[in-house]
């Protein structure tokens, strides 16, 4: 069991190193103009360049702010929201319908409105932010609210239970593991839509950084950008993977 | 009257008032007419069975004594108050124990939730759980989340976390239904002996007929469609009840008959 799990870690590093040699065997061979596409030698000397003496970290620093303000605050709100609907058929029926019209609804067609509205400032990106990130907590949590096993709520009716603590004891616990994975989402989508707001505003981030890299045609740069919103996406996903199995550590308990 | 026979008289007096009370209790639910004029009350004390074909209401009949449904008409009262609401005194076992449960919860946290709820302060409730742990065969499988544990020992837990409301009075639906016939056999011998000790009133519901004049004082068969007394019989059997010899006492299989002909021919 153990083993098996080493070596699929094994092969799926090989891969990667593979993806590597083969992105620096075509800059080697300028199948691509260099101006273009930079090997991963140099995309790498760019990368630590910009921590060194440029201010990439500043950079970054700006980007994480952004997916975390804008997450944090689809999620209070999300859950909030979708407790509140979740946990009423009434509230389902008469919520459900506008929430199907406003959910599909791409979020990029919004940014025009939310600049002309907010302007080119920090709060645009939050609002723009937390939007796009509300719809995948908003509905995970309406889904598990509405999932509750029924028995339970008349175990809290026989133990004469308030309604504040059959929320925070039987229906948030239950829908949680719900919520977690409609947070992992909406990590994802956090994390595009602050560079698209930091390459649409002008705002200080990685999104800001590899704009202007890509028209200075500085391409090593500009992979160094991208390289780093790259790991920025799989780590927040790992972190919020090692959450989850904390907090839900009684679902494996079993198997 | 000497003291002591009036306090034995008192005492009989209480016995005779009944605990809980139908009242021509009548139950619709979307057009059907689920349980009528139901009369029957439950002494203090008494271990009352309820049996009758699938279908017959005997779930419904405890439901309403458990406040989770209330009558369309007629009454149904504990203690001669009418029951409106689930009361902390009465607790409930339900069938389903894996649903009844908090699969987040460990057995000792899905203890907590009864003690939390009667507002217990978070220093007395370790001693209190490992109490009730014990007292129903669980010491040692606090730290267990139901998942982890078998049915039969999920079913001791729920029955633990009903006994954490310090209830007078038991409802048990089917507990045992979902058990092996050995488990079974000793969760019937475990409740008796938990419920008579402390005198706590039952309401059992099962199918099984064998299991329902074993336990009981009093068995009711229940007609269905709609829900009313069919049959109703004293079980003087002597206590404490024994697997073998109860099951092989004249009177046990003098019942046993009974109830078999009473199911068979509403089953017609």
């Amino acid at each position: 069991m153990k083993r098996t799990a080493i070596l699929w870690r094994l092969a799926s590093a090989l891969v990667a190193a593979g993806f590597i040699a083969a992105w620096q065997l075509v800059a080697n061979l300028k199948l691509v103009s260099p101006v273009f596409l930079p090997g991963p030698d140099r995309a790498w000397a760019a990368l630590v360049r910009g921590f060194s003496s440029g201010d990439l970290a500043g950079k970054l620093i700006g980007t994480l702010e952004h997916m975390a303000y804008g997450w944090f605050a689809a999620s209070i709100a999300g859950i909030a929201l979708g407790a509140l609907i979740g946990s009423s058929r009434m509230m389902r029926a008469y919520v459900a319908p506008s929430l199907e019209f406003l959910r599909p609804l791409p979020v990029s067609a919004i940014i025009p409105v939310a600049i002309a509205m907010l302007g080119l400032t920090q709060g645009m990106a939050l609002f723009v932010i937390a939007f796009g990130a509300i719809w995948p907590i908003m509905l995970a949590t309406i889904h598990g609210f509405a999932a509750v096993e029924p028995r339970l709520y008349e175990v809290a009716r026989s133990l004469q239970m308030s309604r504040t603590a059959i929320i925070a004891k039987i229906a948030l616990p239950s829908a949680l593991p719900d919520i977690l994975a409609g947070m992992r989402l909406s990590l994802t989508v956090a994390l595009i839509l602050s560079v698209v707001c930091e390459i649409l505003a002008g705002l200080d981030g990685l999104g800001h950084w590899v704009l202007l890299s890509a028209r200075a045609f500085r391409s090593a740069d500009l992979f160094a950008g991208v390289i780093l919103l790259g790991a920025t996406g799989y780590l927040t996903s790992i972190a919020m993977s090692l959450v989850e199995q904390r907090l839900l550590a009684w679902q494996t308990a079993a198997r | 009257m000497s003291v002591v026979a009036r306090l034995i008289e008192a005492r009989a007096a209480r016995r005779q008032k009944p605990l809980i009370a139908f009242n021509a209790a009548t139950l619709r639910l979307g057009g059907k007419t689920i349980i009528e004029n139901l009369d029957l009350q439950v002494r203090p004390g008494e271990f009352l069975c309820i049996v009758g074909a699938s279908g017959c209401g005997k779930t419904t009949a405890l439901r309403l004594a458990a406040g989770l449904y209330r009558p369309t008409s007629g009454a149904v009262t504990f203690e001669g108050e009418e029951i409106t609401e689930p009361r902390r005194e009465v607790a409930i076992v339900f069938q389903d124990y894996g649903k009844a449960l908090l699969p987040w919860r460990t057995a000792a946290g899905n203890i907590s939730l009864a003690l939390e709820a009667s507002r217990v302060p978070a220093r007395e409730r370790g001693a209190r759980i490992e109490a009730l742990l014990r007292k129903v065969g669980l010491p040692g499988h606090a730290d267990k989340y139901p998942t982890e544990m078998s049915g039969g020992m999920q079913q001791r837990l729920q029955i633990a976390r009903c006994l954490a409301q310090e209830p007078t009075t038991l409802l048990m639906d089917e507990p045992f239904g979902a058990l092996d016939a050995m488990t079974r056999q000793g969760l019937q011998d475990e409740v008796l002996s938990l419920t008579q000790a402390s005198e706590t009133t039952v309401i059992f519901v099962t199918h099984d007929l064998d299991e329902a004049i074993y336990l009981g004082d009093r068995v009711i068969g229940l007609l269905p469609h709609p829900g009313r007394i069919g049959i109703e019989l004293d079980v003087d059997l002597p206590r404490p009840r024994d697997q073998l010899a109860t099951r092989e006492h004249p009177e046990f299989l003098r019942l046993r008959r009974q109830l078999f002909d009473f199911i068979k021919a509403t089953e017609h």
